[in-house]
């Protein structure tokens, strides 16, 4: 699948490594993240939202999650109404 | 004060004998005993939890009298952990559960030969500390450093939703919360993705204040629990309310046949429960099969 992206995620000072890659997921989707290392955040790409990275822990809860847009600002609001249509 | 200890199985065959909506509804829109609105609970457990985080195991050890150390020192002794497991603690936040599990592997790692192959083993050992509070996981951090297992790559600190789980299917061999599944909204979701993650063959181990019956001794409880207890969250930690809230919320929980009917509801087999000092607190335990 995204193999090469695997090799993206990087010890982040605390231990963060690839082989997370293969058990984190999404809790939104339930699929794959991607390291990205310019925004230091792991990226759901199956429904464009990004997750923070906060002082080394990563934020997989729902509500942090940010709808990745070009022009827009990102809003919580928007993962949060994804989230409780998915928990339909 | 004598340890004792009642096991009930409970056959594969559940007749549930409540309404598990009108329960899970109760528990959902419940705040100790005041009612809130559902949309509500989460953001005011989250308060509570941002209030005691940095006097949570100060708390623990007086409200307990240290008794808390042998029940979760209990309840990994029944996970029975082995090197290279992946494991979960949700709700983990200052990292009682997850430390304990880490020491047993090191000892054990101690006590073995010196084995190439055992090194490997160890080094896939992952333990995934999750708490949906990132003040609580903060502590946590902290204590493993003054534990010695700040450098440990085996611990893992995410923050993340009980009821909607970050990890894949089928991916944890061992699944624990300890003091945490009266705190959540919706205890089937929780259930639920409890299930979900863990792997064929995995348990499910849960920890939890819940209820007396023992006459007299019951009575003692309720005193202490109402009268003492806020007091001394007030006296220690300057927070009476969280502290009455702790106390309201065990009450509020279901009883310990009723959550393990729930627990089976989610699709887990061989459900037990073993109550400890005659039902101050219950480990609850499920096998995915």
């Amino acid at each position: 699948m995204v193999r090469a992206s695997l090799m993206l995620l990087k010890d982040a000072g605390r231990g963060f490594c690839k082989s997370l890659s293969q058990i984190l997921v999404c809790p939104l989707s339930k699929q794959p993240l991607r390291y990205s290392e310019e925004t230091n955040s792991l990226i759901s790409d199956a429904i464009g939202v990004s997750f923070p990275i906060k002082d080394g822990i990563p934020c997989l809860v729902p509500m942090d999650g940010k709808i990745i847009e070009a022009d827009d600002m990102p809003k919580a609001d928007d993962a949060a109404d994804l989230s409780s249509k998915n928990n339909q | 004060m004598a340890l004792r200890m009642a096991t009930r199985r409970l056959g594969s065959k559940l007749l549930p004998r409540f309404s598990s909506t009108s329960v899970l509804h109760s528990h959902a829109t419940s705040f100790g005993f005041k009612e809130i609105p559902e949309e509500e609970k989460s953001r005011m457990v989250g308060n509570v939890f941002s209030n005691v985080a940095s006097n949570y195991d100060l708390m623990n050890d007086l409200m307990s009298a240290g008794l808390h150390r042998l029940w979760k020192d209990r309840l990994v002794s029944k996970l029975n952990p082995f090197p290279g497991m992946k494991h979960l603690d949700v709700a983990g936040g200052t990292g009682d559960v997850a430390f304990r599990i880490l020491e047993t592997l090191n000892s054990v790692k101690s006590r073995a030969t010196q084995d190439v192959l055992d090194d490997n083993l160890h080094e896939e050992t992952q333990i995934f500390v999750c708490d949906i509070n990132p003040k609580m996981l903060n502590v946590g951090q902290k204590r493993a450093l003054e534990r010695g297992l700040g450098e440990d790559k085996s611990l893992i600190w995410v923050e993340g939703d009980a009821e909607a789980l970050n990890y894949k299917d089928n991916s944890m061999d061992g699944y624990t919360i300890a003091f945490g599944i009266r705190n959540v909204t919706h205890i089937e979701k929780v259930l639920a993705e409890a299930y979900r993650v863990l792997k064929r063959g995995g348990r499910f181990l849960c920890l939890e204040l819940s209820h007396v019956e023992v006459p007299v001794f019951k009575e003692l409880y309720d005193y202490y629990s109402f009268s003492i207890i806020p007091a001394v969250g007030e006296a220690v930690a300057g927070d009476r309310d969280s502290y009455r809230y702790l106390v309201e919320s065990i009450r509020r929980f279901p009883s310990q046949e009723t959550f393990a009917s729930m627990i089976a509801a989610a699709g887990f087999q061989k459900v037990e429960y073993e109550n400890l000092v005659g039902g101050v607190v219950a480990i609850h335990s499920g096998l995915k099969i």
